[in-house]
């Protein structure tokens, strides 16, 4: 924490030397006093929960973020200008393999390689395509990946793709330097392109690169990486800890912590009435899910990225056309593979679907809060001519009370709230009307500490009140402390289910795909006993 | 951006106590600085009123100019409602508003004069061409998904020419006297069709800021994504936009043709610019930043103002075009820097 030391005298000089970087969202703080070393010639890994921070970190890098005042950030001892340019990341021989690849899809493969690249006939501007494709062949045939660089980018293979993109970062490359950061670039790999993407990697820093690979697959890290950095509610864990001296376990444990604030699990409110059903489900990659909620009871989704939870969550919400399957709430039958647009059945069957992304999906920024709450009902509770100002001011008032969003202005434009105040209109907006199912989308994603409290009391109540819920989310943290079961999903099937009394650990086992080893599993012992 | 600033400084746990209430000043500055915009139009449009009247004393403060200012304007009240609708639900820019309007207007006087038939019948079939078209767009536009301004462009120059063969490019009159009277009976010194733009106007505003239907088309053209969410049905609220723009601008063409007794379909073009600059300068009145119906509806009378004086000091007709337009790009921008500051 004492890093005040002339870092910049440090005998060896690093490749990647990122210090004191913060970065705050209002009141929400992404990062804190982060340290990052990247040595040259090295595959260093970095790991931790989703919201962790990862994503701001390469935003930062990148240059789309600006971090807080007196962050640091060198490229072999060169400082770099704040916020990052993209011609000095260039120049610094950086480059970023993001998350989806970035690849537009109707384009050639040489196309998408060399944007914002073009070489340009002086005199015409016209492309110089035969040079263009010679360099992009160049790079894909040291990169060991021969393609035909005039097919379009979508036509290629999940690996190919890859390799285009590896391609397009790595073609400034000077041998015997620069960083290239991959950003969880390897979901969508196979198993076996996997061990040669490594491969790949491999002889990049043989060539003299380093580099700086972003996963969740912990297994991958502890095998390949040489050092791992471990991210925690924003702030490094573990820096430059050598892979050889951790197992996966043990990145876990690191990447979960112990939350500020810890609710006391509470008693379930479980009925033994149904409320719910869910039969047949099948929404890629979702096939045949089947589920009974019972009034009461709070079940949590949970798995990694990609894995199905999330889009049998938005299927539930009415807010995903489903290929098949049904959803039973009370007695009434809502076919999840409907052809109509909107949630209108859902909504009128008492199914309430609190969204992911709360400013695309779940509230309009420039109309008030006592507009947003009370949007699902004004058709039912108010008349066709008049929707009525009383109950809508009763019910905003109450709900602004229950949930304590602040500042408590019905009129106030939702976009000038803070996020933890925008979730809880969201969750307001939903609960308001008694629903009899509640489905939830990371309802704590993104909020501050008070809010997470507000929000998760709220949900509680809900289910006090007989309302079934459904939580999809990463965060093991809230499963444990909300649910009376996990789900946990793999590739569009329930793997394991979770119940009795949850440990965050034991999720984040079954999400990862681990058994919980042995000092673990006595560990929750100790803690029941 | 602004509002996540605000936010961290306002909350600062920095802040002085000496200054107790940083917030609330910001607070009443606020609510004077959005006072000023929601009524600076309507003081420019008295300082013109007061100008004009102190350039020409004996010409335009007089009852006339405003009976003029104040009874020439209802094709436009009507056709700016009608683009209303369906920039309300973020479609933006319905082009064909004018030309809708123009057809019409051609129908009725070419079956009345030129086929023999009876004024209502007449009004029947121009109002279902009216209908129709907007049907046409809706479908295009929400069903199969073509771009808005393309498809009412299109639509627009494809009735402006049926319009001219109908006429035989010429100017259609000659309506009976007696239909006149649904425009034209003078109620308080106003013809009776300013009272049906101030009912219309009334009625819309209302509708948006009370009913069920025009809170959803707020939310519809806030967010198409939220609103499906919470049970709206989007689409349906999207087409039904476009048929009421349509059947708005044929109901503003059959009062026109009965104020005018019959129709030049050449003109239809020149009201495209006027009910835009209106719109768009409605923005930056009562409600800033947002499309009202009142806001509009002042912008009107506040164009032809200032107009009406400039004719009266003498300049001639090229006059319109360079108010219009320039009002139009000025209105545009300062909404646009409003809305920047307030969200």
């Amino acid at each position: 924490m004492t890093g005040s030391q002339a870092d910049a005298s440090a005998p060896a000089q690093q490749r990647l030397e990122v210090a004191h970087l913060s970065k705050a969202f209002g009141p929400t703080r992404a990062l804190r006093d982060v340290q990052l070393r990247v040595a040259p010639g090295e595959l260093h890994g970095l790991v931790g929960q989703n919201g962790c921070g990862k994503s701001t970190l390469v935003k930062i890098l990148t240059g789309v973020y600006t971090p807080d005042p007196g962050a640091d950030i060198a490229v072999d001892g060169r400082r770099l200008a704040l916020p990052i340019r993209p011609m000095d990341q260039r120049q610094a021989g950086v480059a970023v393999v993001h998350q989806n690849l970035g690849l537009v899809d109707d384009r050639t493969v040489w196309e998408n390689v060399r944007l914002g690249r073009y070489q340009a006939g002086r005199v015409l501007r016209r492309i110089n395509r035969r040079e263009e494709q010679r360099a992009v062949t160049e790079v894909l045939d040291r990169l060991g990946r021969p393609l035909d660089v005039n097919q379009p980018a979508g036509a290629l293979s999940a690996e190919d793709r890859a390799a285009v993109a590896i391609a397009r970062a790595m073609q400034d490359h000077r041998p015997g330097g620069g960083l290239i950061i991959f950003d969880e670039s390897t979901r969508a790999l196979g198993r076996s392109a996997r061990s040669r993407f490594f491969a790949l990697i491999r002889s990049l820093i043989d060539g003299g690169a380093s580099v700086l690979l972003i996963s969740h697959q912990l297994e991958e890290i502890v095998e390949a990486t040489d050092r791992v950095t471990v991210l925690r509610d924003g702030a490094v864990v573990a820096g430059g800890l050598p892979t050889s001296d951790v197992d996966e376990a043990a990145l876990t444990r690191m990447m979960l912590g112990r939350h500020l604030v810890t609710h006391g699990r509470v008693d379930s409110h479980a009925q033994d009435a149904v409320v719910a059903g869910v039969r047949g489900l099948a929404t890629s990659p979702v096939t045949g899910f089947d589920l009974g909620v019972r009034r009461g009871e709070i079940i949590g989704l949970t798995g990694l990225i990609g894995s199905g939870f999330q889009e049998a969550a938005e299927a539930l919400g009415g807010a995903r056309r489903a290929e098949a399957g049904q959803l039973t709430v009370q007695d009434q039958v809502l076919a999840l593979d409907r052809r109509r647009g909107s949630t209108e059945e859902f909504i009128a069957a008492g199914v309430a679907f609190v969204p992911e992304r709360r400013l695309d999906q779940g509230l309009a920024a420039e109309l008030s809060l006592a507009d947003n709450l009370t949007l699902p009902r004004v058709r039912r509770r108010g008349g066709r001519l008049r929707i009525g100002a009383a109950w809508q001011a009763e019910e905003t008032a109450a709900m602004i009370a229950k949930l304590d969003v602040r500042p408590p202005d019905p009129g106030a434009p939702v976009g000038t709230l803070s996020g933890g105040n925008q979730q809880k209109v969201l969750l307001a907006k939903w609960l308001a009307g008694a629903p009899n199912l509640l489905v939830l989308h990371e309802p704590t994603q993104a909020v501050d500490v008070g809010a997470r409290h507000a929000l998760i009391d709220a949900i509680r109540d809900a289910a006090r009140g007989g309302c079934g819920v459904l939580i999809a989310s990463v965060d093991a943290a809230d499963l444990a402390v909300l649910c009376d079961r996990v789900l946990v999903f793999r590739d569009g099937q329930v793997t394991a289910e979770l119940t009795g009394d949850l440990a965050q650990d034991d999720i984040v086992h079954a999400t990862f795909g681990m058994a919980a080893p042995e000092n673990e599993k006595s560990a929750t012992k100790r803690r029941a006993g | 951006m602004d509002a996540r600033q605000d936010d961290r400084t306002a909350t600062s746990p920095a802040a002085p106590a000496a200054e107790p209430a940083p917030g609330r000043r910001r607070w009443l500055s606020h609510r004077a600085r959005h006072w000023a915009a929601s009524y600076a139009v309507i003081g420019v449009w008295v300082a013109m009123i007061a100008v004009y009247a102190a350039a020409e004393p004996g010409l335009f403060f007089r009852v006339p100019t405003f009976q003029t200012i104040f009874s020439s304007q209802q094709p436009l009240v009507f056709m700016a409602m009608a683009l209303l609708c369906t920039i309300c639900v973020g479609e933006f820019v319905d082009l064909s508003v004018p030309a809708v309007f123009g057809t019409t207007a051609t129908i009725l006087p070419v079956l009345v004069v030129n086929h023999h038939w009876g004024v209502w019948p007449a009004t029947v079939v121009a109002m279902l061409a009216a209908l129709v078209v907007g049907a046409v767009n809706g479908v295009l536009v929400v069903v199969a998904g073509v771009n808005t301004i393309v498809v009412t462009l299109g639509m627009s120059t494809l009735l402006e020419g049926i319009s001219l063969w109908m006429s035989d490019l010429n100017t259609i009159s000659g309506l009976p006297a007696s239909f006149s009277k649904i425009a034209l009976t003078s109620v308080g010194g106003l013809p009776i069709s300013f009272y049906y733009g101030v009912l219309l106007v009334a009625g819309f505003a209302y509708l948006l800021a009370f009913t069920p239907l025009g809170r959803h088309i707020r939310f519809v053209g806030a967010s198409r994504e939220v609103s499906r969410l919470s049970g709206v049905r989007v689409n349906r609220i999207r087409f039904g936009s476009f048929v009421a723009a349509s059947a708005l601008s044929g109901v503003g063409a059959v009062i026109a043709v009965a104020a005018l007794g019959g129709y030049n379909p050449t003109t239809s073009d020149s009201y495209l610019l006027p009910v835009f600059a209106a719109v768009f300068l409605g923005t930056a009145i009562i409600e800033p930043g947002r499309f009202n119906p009142i806001g509009t509806f002042v912008g009107i009378y506040f164009l032809e103002t200032g107009i009406l004086g400039l004719q009266l000091l003498g300049l001639q007709a090229w006059v319109s075009p360079v108010f219009y337009g320039g009002v139009l790009v000025l209105a545009v921008t300062i909404s646009t820097l409003l809305r920047r500051r307030t969200t």
